[in-house]
């Protein structure tokens, strides 16, 4: 009984996404951008903000595109979010014919990689980490042949696989940082959680970049230290057990502000639930915007196009210019406007890139709304980064520490991508220790 | 009035006959539904057929048959012995640890020579089934517990089991810190002995022999089939009943434990968390398919390995998606029971 009334609300947040991410973003932007296409004439352009459509791909040879997902495309996750991104680029390319096979198992993605290749496929994208191994052994056996595994480690440019095959992620921990810092502007019990799917480098990192968010603006606003609260789920899926982890950080630990990792919007519509029974709960979208499951609960979230990847890609196969690359898209990448905006023209909140953050709640006060804009246009020139002190302390002088106290991050120091890959140690105000 | 009948003449040709027939019925009940939903029927045959021709998907559909296979070949032996095993798939879970545990032993210690990779591999992830399918035997034997729950409950602590060592103790240190053990070694992987499809074949018609062979010249296959017939009897006849259900156990859990060295050595390379996706409880249909007969395993485990096959084409092909492939697997196995009912009962009309 409970899984139709989820299915239907699934749908209609499909409706909604649909209307929003192709409706809006789309039409607006191909309405400026295909005008040219139409003229036939290609002209140098001044590049403003509502150039959003890519150029038009014209006179390029056609390619096949195949995709290999884990789970099936109507999960509302993870490949979910893939498929949304191959229709993306396919969409944009137009001279491309893509296939996709769903919920391959880890031990066949060989199998499924060469009925792709049989169909005539040349650029492969497997987009599950398990499909690593599969995927660099079939590079290696199909020399002629274009291969993208999305979040492994192995790739041509990395320097331990085929060089036909290259490696991409859209990474988040920039945005659960600002995530924190909503979670500390509007905490009232200082007590904030997170329900984890894996203990994994990706989600320790996700989990300390918004513990430290949250931590910068409490300390901020009260002059107190934040506590977290964490949750492990085992599991990428399982809607019943983020429900219950959620409701026991809630009730047992006075959690007021819950983020997540896990492919639903269950924990999001726990606390939308508890908003409605008159308790101020917080938390936010995963991968997609979610706002529809909890419209008074939601607050920001992370969201990921993977379109621009999968475009970029496509290119490189068509103009022959091949080059194998580790691509980890952050805030700014793939952005046609990649310069810090003044915070009223500030676009935090709005889909652009790879990675974007969900519309921002006006229950956030404007101060802080403001902040999370400001560190937002930061990011995409670098010029802020979370994993640093001036990240953590408002003070800008106390080292980020773990639970051992132990200094990790000190002054003058910014965790780079080795740190960032292979995270393995929780931030000091997380009370349960790291699974081993 | 309709009445069922027992038919006690069911000869071994008519018995097949059945299990054909329904194949077919469920080839055109699967095509009738697509053409209703627009699919172009000609394509949905052609596409699934064409997996049983063409040498190369041929080969992919053997790839991915061969733990299924395995694990079935177990369950043979389990089944004629009346010891109702459900736990292939966490013995082919601990096949998997023990093969890797070897392969780190190798690694971090130079424990066992190289060229005896595999061999110890395959003696290791066999017993390691083995005693894991021995629990609930001994659990049977001595206390009388149901084995159907013992066995099934035993799968998810061996697929806990494998979540903790490649998360904790066997995580690869170069590994990012994600979850997987380390990388196998190329002689401690199948592929060293040749194309691991062949490879799995010949494993596989071995083990196939080794089945037959049990049942038809040895006393313990002997005592096995007498046991799963009616274990009153074997008790009469002054067999030695717990000690063969006890073997029997070792040899159905180490096949799928085989099963297993074939997922990590095979397939995968390494071991990762959740790798079988469900192969043990796809062995179960396989072994019920084809009456437990030892060789047709082999055809009706490369079957499903191909329908997997034809899955994928079907998808990249007719866009179908995955759920249309579940449903032509479902309505397979329907007409597979509706057979097995007909096979079983006729229908008589009858004057009363």
């Amino acid at each position: 009984m409970d899984k139709s009334v989820r299915k239907i609300s699934r749908r209609e947040f499909l409706g909604v996404t649909k209307a929003v991410a192709i409706g809006g973003i789309v039409a607006a932007g191909i309405a400026g951008g295909v005008s040219g296409y139409l003229a036939r004439t290609p002209e140098v352009k001044e590049v403003t903000k509502t150039v959003a459509a890519w150029p038009p791909v014209e006179g390029l040879r056609p390619i096949k595109v195949g995709y290999v997902y884990v789970g099936p495309v109507g999960d509302y996750g993870w490949s979910y979010g893939h498929d949304r991104g191959r229709r993306w680029a396919d969409e944009r390319f137009k001279n491309v014919e893509s296939f996709y096979i769903e919920s391959v198992p880890e031990p066949e993605v060989i199998s499924a990689i060469e009925s792709l290749v049989a169909k005539g496929c040349e650029l492969i994208i497997t987009t599950s980490f398990g499909f690593m191994d599969g995927t660099a052994e079939a590079a290696g056996k199909y020399p002629d042949k274009y291969f993208v595994h999305i979040s492994g480690y192995r790739s041509g440019a990395a320097g331990n696989a085929p060089q036909n095959m290259s490696a991409a992620f859209a990474e988040f921990y920039q945005l659960y940082y600002l995530c924190g810092l909503a979670a500390g502007a509007i905490t009232q019990t200082g007590v904030i959680g997170y329900v984890g799917a894996y203990p994994i480098p990706e989600v320790v990192r996700h989990i300390n970049a918004y513990i430290l968010g949250a931590q910068y603006a409490y300390k901020k606003r009260t002059g107190k230290n934040i506590k977290a609260h964490v949750t492990w789920l085992f599991s990428w899926v399982a809607p019943e057990d983020a429900r219950l982890a959620a409701s026991a950080l809630i009730d047992d630990k006075n959690c007021d502000v819950l983020n997540y990792t896990e492919d639903t919007p269950a924990v999001l519509m726990v606390a939308e639930d508890y908003q409605k029974k008159g308790r101020k709960v917080w938390s936010f979208s995963h991968y997609s915007d979610m706002r529809a499951y909890g419209p008074t609960a939601h607050l920001t979230g992370p969201v990921a196009n993977w379109g621009p990847i999968y475009l970029d890609f496509y290119r490189m196969v068509a103009t022959n210019t091949w080059q194998s690359v580790d691509i980890w898209s952050r805030v700014g990448d793939y952005m046609p406007w990649r310069w810090r905006q003044p915070l009223e023209k500030s676009t935090a909140g709005k889909e652009e890139g790879t990675v974007y953050l969900a519309p921002i709640s006006p229950v956030i006060p404007n101060e802080w709304v403001n902040l999370i804009k400001q560190r937002y246009e930061e990011m995409k020139e670098y010029l802020f980064e979370p994993f640093t002190v001036e990240g953590h302390d408002p003070d800008g002088k106390e080292p980020i520490r773990d639970q051992d106290g132990n200094v990790r991050i000190g002054p003058g120091e910014r965790a780079d991508r080795g740190t960032l890959w292979s995270m393995d140690w929780l931030v000091e105000y997380i009370e349960e220790p790291l699974p081993k | 009035m309709f009445m069922l009948e027992r038919r006690m003449d069911i000869s071994r040709k008519a018995s097949s006959l059945f299990v054909l027939l329904s194949l077919l019925l469920a080839f055109f009940v699967t095509g009738l539904i697509f053409h209703l939903l627009g699919v172009d029927v000609a394509q949905f045959y052609s596409t699934i057929c064409n997996v049983f021709i063409t040498p190369a998907l041929l080969l992919q559909a053997v790839f991915r048959s061969i733990p299924i296979i395995l694990a079935s070949l177990g369950l043979v032996v389990a089944f004629r012995m009346g010891f109702w095993n459900i736990g292939a798939e966490g013995q082919i879970y601990l096949g998997m640890i023990a093969a890797t545990g070897i392969v780190i032993l190798h690694v971090s210690y130079g424990a066992i020579p190289a060229s005896l990779m595999l061999v110890a591999m395959g003696v290791a992830s066999f017993l390691a089934g083995g005693a894991w399918c021995l629990i609930p035997a001994s659990l049977k034997v001595r206390l009388g517990v149901n084995e159907v729950l013992t066995t099934l409950m035993l799968n998810y602590i061996a697929m806990l089991f494998t979540d903790y060592l490649v998360y904790g103790p066997w995580r690869d240190p170069e590994g990012w810190g994600f979850a997987l053990s380390i990388p196998f070694p190329e002689y401690a992987t199948l592929k060293y002995c040749g194309n691991p499809s062949t490879v799995g074949i010949v494993i596989s018609v071995a083990v196939a022999g080794f089945v037959y062979f049990l049942f038809k010249y040895t006393k313990l296959g002997f005592t096995l089939s007498v046991l799963g017939k009616s274990s009153d009897v074997a008790k009469y006849a002054g067999m030695q009943a717990g000690r063969a259900t006890l073997l029997g156990s070792i040899i159905s859990g180490g096949m799928a434990g085989l099963g297993g060295l074939y997922v990590v050595s095979g397939m995968m390379g390494r071991l990762r968390p959740r790798a079988s996706p469900g192969y043990g409880y796809t062995a179960i249909i396989v072994a019920m398919l084809v009456q437990l007969n030892p060789w047709l395993i082999l055809p009706a485990g490369v079957f499903f390995g191909g329908l997997l096959t034809a899955g994928d084409a079907l998808q990249s092909s007719l866009r179908l998606p995955f759920s249309a492939i579940t449903v032509f697997q479902s309505v397979i196995f329907l007409c597979i029971i509706l057979a097995e009912f007909f096979r079983r009962y006729r229908v008589v009309l009858r004057r009363l």
